[in-house]
């Protein structure tokens, strides 16, 4: 039986629904990531699987017993959130042991427990400090610290990341995964950050509207998005989304790309089930990185404007007159209004139904 | 136009024209309200009676307002008065402030009838519980009339009790305004607080006890010293509720001062009453002011 299982949970108030049927189910030890816009719902389901608010319709599973009227605290779940939430008058030991001494941990275990924890995080010099002395930094560890203390069955992080500064949400975002590694615990872990959905997740669940518009493994939603929205969502810089129409030539399906007035064909060998619907408007996504720079083969595209970062150089251009982006290795990326001579590899490009959105192939 | 000039000329503007405003109310302020006090504490030092004598006289006022029966009375009420008062309005008006952070329906109109009354002058008050409170008039003619003979509620006209009466009209009437200061602190406490103490397991009593009630530790401070300042100075609650008695049972330092100053002709008494009041209302001032200031300055 797995850590969690969301089935079938609906949220509404009144005319509004914020959650119209999750399904989601992961095993022990892994690590689900909720991700999306504001407004996605996605904190509302955190919310829901804390038992912080009940859901409309459907059920709860925690560790394989349904919880929907089960009290937050006899979940067996801990919580950290975005604003740390830290007893303000408590020093960092009282935070910690709160919720020992609601629980009635012996006082001689909660000292255990809280030199235990202090260590693993690195933070026993602090322990006699109020919160307001703290840096966000060292607030986030204790946080941590405090969710760790209960040893549960279910971690629940709710964006923990998104007031830190960006070097030090790196350093978090290291430091959590290396914690999961090590503890071997389940996590539920709300992002809107797609990088971090990315760099820490087992499972990741893309929400939109209410709606889980993809659940699978990071490397299943980057390569194969189930639709417009998650391509557009998960990457930096965003997938490019080419309007085209589905054509016909040398019995090969494809795609025809204009720029600077030459049009040509590209064959993909993934559309070849599509045969029913030459002419149909389609969508081609492709990654900024799935350009390559060649020889006289390749399209030629006027460079408007590059922005290096160091390792990589993006070149906008444009293809069917819609701005594309292209990564490309700083010794080939020309300057403006110079022209590139680009080969998208279509081996990982994706087709989108221009309707309806949905991946094709 | 030379601009050096005009520049000159809007200089001297921006440095008198402030003064220049403020000058009158600094003037009526300094003579008004510091000039009077210094006069009043000139006063208790005279052996003025009816009318002020400005013979120097040395600390007989002071002998004799500590002799007086009257006084240590009304000393006595105003702590009687003061803890109550204090302690009672602070602890309704948390419990309502707690009752109304709990995410009700109404909590706009709830809020403003429970304000309310500090909307009204304590002479209101004073006069609307007097005839609530009054034996022949109000709760306890209500009751004989309903056929409960037996009812008796005379706290008003007992010399033993009259005293609760006025710390029942006070607390009525400054409950809802301690509601509100703890209702803008309360709604300052993070949510997610709320929610990290639920799922450590915290009953609601004890997340209000041990966290958020001690994280308001400014606002139980301001709303300490409006009440004690509000508690000193009562007067105009006592003169419509009780005058001061029956006899004086529930004279307070405010209306002794009053008293001897305005209806009896001891000057001089009243001067020194009113000098001893300052010095009380100093004592929890001053050193409020000077952490207050002390605080703004290291931050």
């Amino acid at each position: 039986m797995g850590a969690l299982a969301i089935k079938n949970v609906t949220k509404s108030f009144g005319d509004t629904h914020i959650l119209k049927g999750i399904d989601i189910e992961i095993e022990s030890g892994q690590f689900l990531i909720l991700v999306g816009p504001s407004g996605c719902g996605k904190s509302t389901l955190m919310n829901i699987i804390a038992g912080l608010e009940s859901p409309t319709t459907g059920e709860v599973h925690i560790g394989g017993r349904v919880v929907n009227n089960v009290a937050p605290k006899d979940r067996d779940i801990a919580m950290v959130f975005q604003s740390y939430a830290l007893y303000p008058t408590m020093n960092v030991r009282q935070n910690i042991a709160f919720g020992m001494e609601t629980r009635g941990v012996p006082k001689k275990e909660q000292d255990e427990i809280i030199a235990r924890v202090a260590k693993m995080l690195q933070m026993d010099h602090l322990l006699d400090r109020k919160p307001s002395q703290l840096s966000g930094g060292q607030r986030q560890r204790v946080a941590m610290g405090r969710a760790l203390a209960r040893d549960p069955i279910l971690f629940l992080f709710d964006e923990p990341l998104s007031n830190l500064d960006a070097k030090l949400r790196v350093e978090m975002r290291t430091e959590i995964k290396q914690l999961h590694h090590r503890l071997k615990t389940t996590i539920v872990y709300v992002t809107h950050d797609q990088i971090e959905a990315m760099t820490l997740g087992d499972k990741i669940a893309v929400m939109k509207d209410g709606v889980i518009q993809q659940f699978g493994s990071p490397q299943e939603i980057y390569d194969q998005p189930a639709n417009l929205f998650v391509a557009s969502f998960i990457g930096s810089p965003s997938m490019n989304f080419i309007p085209c129409h589905l054509a016909e030539q040398d019995g090969q399906l494809g795609v025809s790309l204009q720029s600077e007035g030459e049009a040509r064909f590209i064959a993909l060998p993934q559309a070849a089930k599509l045969t029913g619907s030459v002419g149909k408007k389609v969508i081609l996504g492709i990654r900024p990185e799935q350009f390559d720079v060649v020889g006289e083969q390749g399209l030629a595209c006027k460079v408007h404007l590059t922005e290096p970062t160091g390792p990589d150089t993006m070149v906008l251009t444009q293809l069917n007159g819609i701005e594309v982006c292209a990564r490309l290795h700083p010794r080939e990326a020309k300057g403006p209004g110079d022209t590139v001579r680009l080969q998208p590899d279509v081996s990982k490009a994706v087709l989108f139904d221009a309707e309806s959105e949905a991946r094709l192939a | 136009m030379s601009n050096p000039t005009q520049s000159a000329h809007y200089g001297f503007a921006e440095r008198w024209l402030p003064r220049l405003v403020l000058a009158p109310s600094f003037l009526l302020t300094i003579l008004f309200v510091y000039g009077f006090i210094a006069w009043n504490g000139y006063l208790s030092f005279t052996s003025s009676r009816l009318l002020p004598n400005f013979e120097w006289a040395g600390l007989v006022q002071y002998q004799a307002l500590f002799e007086s029966e009257r006084w240590w009375v009304a000393v006595k009420n105003l702590f009687i008065f003061g803890g109550l008062f204090i302690g009672g309005a602070m602890a309704v008006g948390i419990f309502l402030a707690i009752l109304l952070d709990q995410k009700i329906r109404g909590e706009g109109a709830l809020r403003t009838i429970y304000l309310y009354p500090m909307a009204l002058s304590f002479i209101v008050t004073g006069t609307a519980w007097k005839w609530m409170l009054n034996p022949g008039l109000g709760l306890e003619k209500l009751m004989h009339d309903w056929g409960f003979a037996n009812f008796t509620f005379d706290w008003l006209v007992n010399p033993d009790t009259s005293i609760y009466t006025v710390v029942i009209a006070a607390m009525w009437q400054s409950s809802g305004f301690v509601m509100a200061l703890f209702l803008a602190g309360l709604r300052g406490i993070d949510d997610s607080i709320i929610k990290a103490a639920q799922i450590d397991g915290a009953s609601l009593p004890r997340i209000y006890w041990k966290i958020i009630l001690p994280a308001l530790r400014p606002v139980f401070f301001s709303t300490l010293m409006i009440l004690c300042h509000i508690a000193i100075k009562s007067f105009d609650l006592v003169m419509a509720l009780t005058g001061g008695g029956p006899g004086f049972a529930s004279d307070v330092p405010a209306t002794f001062m009053y008293a001897m100053a305005f209806t009896r002709g001891q000057t001089g008494l009243g001067a020194a009453s009113a000098t001893m009041m300052l010095m009380t209302v100093a004592a929890i001032v001053v050193p409020y002011l000077y952490s207050e200031l002390r605080g703004n300055r290291n931050a």
